[in-house]
């Protein structure tokens, strides 16, 4: 990583490039890009169907939604710990940090999978209206890029239980972690925006 | 060239450049048929000229496409190539088979085409591109699988390089989906959804994975940057071309009877299909910054970076402009899609054919780069070319919002008829531009013959 | 305490936070725009200490923070445009 500011009296270095691999950073901005503008939509097909818009998002689990939140939280959290874990050498416990991670993702997609089953056994569809569009398209796409960070993170987890990461040589860590954290960080906005406003 | 069998590029080639001059002249019959509507009938009716414009457009590509695999695989895989043998095989099959389809298109009535060729046995005649008579069909698939099974076979035996896999994740993709022109269902729906997935899923999809490949050899080879490098960023622009253009088949979905959400998701990717265009371009004028040497083919540069440009202005920027379903309401179907196909088709897929071609024939023919005089004539050609597309673009342009205008909008629309009326004056623009297009073109391949059986171009 | 596990309980009561306003059915302009302002301390939270930018060059925090500001102002004037 290029330091570009090497201040002994301060506490950190600034580097040039974002954690992990770069070319995981134009993803990153991707997805936010992708996501922005489905934010962006639905707070705008909102104001022209308001009373819609309120009326079926009092059918969704605000409960559902503010737990896995919660959860999703805490695996960044664990991920963040995993980092630092590695930053110091400890790949087990690193390993061990990424599983408990994965393991939360895997509670998230559990709790939101209920929530589909109870959607979808009343027939709701993203035909149905274009609140139940949004909601849907929305949350199966944050669905999907949840599952594909826990395969990253897998991958990651299992490189370092085999010692394949260093503390000098950990980028594939961060680039996971990095990953993770716009997962998670998606859902921050995600959360309030179709579960909470209105 | 570093392997003898790289030799069977050269046909391709060349036929690819001859059907291309044919493409252009009929280009040519049909620009004039928009203000002569009476121009060669009943000989060459419009909607003849039209099959033979598109047929001809899509075969010299695939000429173009396999030419460059059958040059840059062998050299990416450090062997020779399986079946030169097949390769030449292929080339007069899928030459002979495009011939007689051109020359059935023109000499007998559809219809009769199709009773004679056997489209009651399995229909697949009469959608738009996908004209070819049954047997035609057969025959590109055929060829298709023997060019991949020759061209796969000798990247199994050889070197896996990231763009030898590209191409060859394109490349089969390209023969997949064109399964999909056998699949015609009665419901129009379902005819129309699924005809996109070869149309869209080829120029918006695995054809750009065709494009990046060939793109990023290229620059390997002119500027000497390192491989690694080159390679990486290939690897983003096709994620970013697939993520964005899969679900971005959606921006077709939007009025022929598919469910609502698709104006949704249609518009929200396919915003993002330009991307990976400006990605190349990015990618392209970068590389060549950085380059190590100063390799003698400055034409090809020239070809490279244009590729990067026309492809992110006409597919990329042109596409913008009328993917949004809002906007597509009023533009679908008009002279603006005209517009955006010419510039996309062009700065995509013809000039990195023609790329391509500018690289390798010289070596082909022995030598590193055409002599100056050669090159100055291409580039001449390029520039040519290059900016009547940009000039046909922007006059069809200007006829589509004018058509808009008065067909689409406003209290009292104009008729389809009324309105052409209206914007002739487009048209003959149009057809002026694309004259000096065929100059360009004329001028491109006399720049083979030109000052070069003397001129051996330095190192 | 370590830094990022004091930004984790904050992030967790923040959740708590929106999720108490939404359970208590409270809407309106102000309601919205402290929800919409959670959720935009959330995310920078994440991005600076989770994701660790805050020490990387500015361009890096400053591309997250202008997409933030940008998705959630446009957000909040499809909102403002309509509340009655």
């Amino acid at each position: 990583m290029i330091i570009l500011i090497n201040n002994p009296k301060s506490a950190h270095q600034v580097y040039a490039t974002p954690p992990g691999d770069l070319a995981i950073w134009f993803f990153i901005f991707a997805e936010l890009l992708a996501f922005g503008i489905f934010f962006a939509a639905y707070a705008f097909a909102r104001a022209h169907n308001i009373a819609l818009f309120d009326a079926s998002q009092q059918h969704l689990s605000r409960t559902s939604g503010a737990i896995n939140t919660l959860v999703l939280i805490t695996s960044s959290y664990f991920v963040v710990r995993a980092v630092a874990a590695i930053k110091q050498g400890y790949s087990n416990q690193c390993a061990r940090w990424i599983g408990a991670a994965i393991g939360f993702g895997a509670i998230f997609l559990a709790i939101k999978s209920f929530e589909f089953y109870g959607k979808f056994s009343s027939g709701i569809t993203l035909s149905t209206n274009t609140f139940y569009m949004f909601y849907l398209s929305l949350t199966i796409f944050h669905f999907m890029h949840v599952i594909l960070g826990m395969l990253i993170l897998a991958a990651v987890m299992l490189k370092a239980r085999r010692g394949g990461y260093s503390a000098e040589n950990h980028t594939g860590v961060e680039t996971g972690a990095s990953y993770w954290h716009m997962v998670d960080l998606l859902w921050i906005i995600l959360f309030p925006l179709i579960y909470v406003i209105h | 060239m570093q392997y003898k069998s790289q030799a069977v590029a050269k046909p391709y080639f060349i036929a690819a450049i001859g059907l291309f001059l044919g493409q252009i002249l009929f280009g040519l019959i049909m620009g004039y048929q928009y203000v002569v509507g009476d121009f060669l009938f009943p000989a060459i009716p419009f909607n003849v000229a039209r099959m033979v414009h598109t047929n001809l457009l899509i075969v010299w590509i695939l000429f173009g496409f396999m030419g460059s695999a059958y040059y840059l695989i062998p050299e990416e895989a450090e062997t020779e190539l399986f079946s030169p043998k097949l390769a030449w095989l292929m080339f007069w099959v899928f030459l002979v088979a495009g011939a007689l389809t051109i020359v059935g298109y023109l000499t007998v009535p559809y219809a009769t085409l199709a009773s004679m060729t056997g489209n009651d046995i399995l229909a697949t005649m009469g959608r738009e591109f996908l004209e070819q008579p049954l047997p035609t069909k057969v025959g590109i698939v055929i060829v298709a699988l023997v060019f991949l099974f020759n061209i796969s076979m000798t990247v199994l035996k050889g070197r896996k390089t990231s763009i030898s896999l590209v191409l060859l994740l394109g490349l089969w993709g390209l023969a997949i989906f064109f399964l999909f022109s056998f699949y015609n269902p009665s419901n129009l729906v379902l005819d129309k959804y699924f005809w996109w997935w070869t149309v869209h899923l080829w120029v918006e999809g695995v054809w750009e994975l065709i494009l990046g490949a060939m793109l990023a050899f290229v620059l390997i080879k002119i500027t000497g940057v390192d491989r690694e490098v080159i390679e990486k960023w290939l690897y983003i622009i096709i994620a970013m071309t697939l993520i964005t253009g899969i679900i971005g088949t959606g921006h077709h979905y939007f009025w022929i009877g598919t469910p609502e959400y698709w104006q949704w998701f249609g518009s929200v990717f396919s915003a993002l299909e330009p991307i990976p265009f400006f990605m190349m371009t990015v990618f392209a004028f970068n590389m060549v910054n950085r380059r190590r040497r100063e390799h003698p083919n400055k034409a090809a540069t020239l070809w490279a970076l244009g590729t990067g440009v026309m492809s992110f202005l006409g597919a990329g920027v042109w596409g913008f402009l009328h993917t949004l379903a809002p906007v597509n309401f009023y533009t679908h179907g008009t002279q603006i899609t005209a517009a955006h196909g010419h510039m996309a088709f062009y700065g995509a897929y013809v000039m990195v054919n023609l790329t391509m071609i500018s690289y390798a024939m010289p070596m082909l023919r022995g030598r590193s780069a055409n002599s100056r005089s050669s090159q100055v004539m291409e580039m001449w050609a390029f520039w040519l070319m290059t900016i009547s597309i940009v000039c046909i673009t922007l006059f069809l342009t200007a006829a589509g919002i004018l058509q808009i205008w008065l067909q689409r909008m406003g209290t009292s629309p104009m008729s389809f008829m009324d309105a052409q009326d209206q914007i002739r004056i487009f048209y003959w623009a149009r057809e002026f531009s694309g004259l000096v297009f065929l100059v360009g073109l004329v001028l491109y391949i006399w720049s083979f013959f030109f000052k070069n059986s003397e001129a051996q171009a330095a190192e | 305490m370590r830094p990022c596990t004091l930004i984790w309980l904050s992030l967790m009561l923040l959740t708590v936070a929106t999720y108490a306003i939404g359970e208590a059915g409270m809407g309106g302009t102000a309601v919205m725009l402290t929800v919409l302002g959670i959720a935009v301390i959330k995310v920078q939270m994440v991005a600076s200490y989770f994701m660790d930018l805050r020490h990387t060059r500015w361009l890096w925090r400053g591309i997250v923070l202008g997409w933030l500001v940008l998705v959630t102002g446009l957000i909040a004037i499809a909102y403002l445009t309509t509340i009655k």
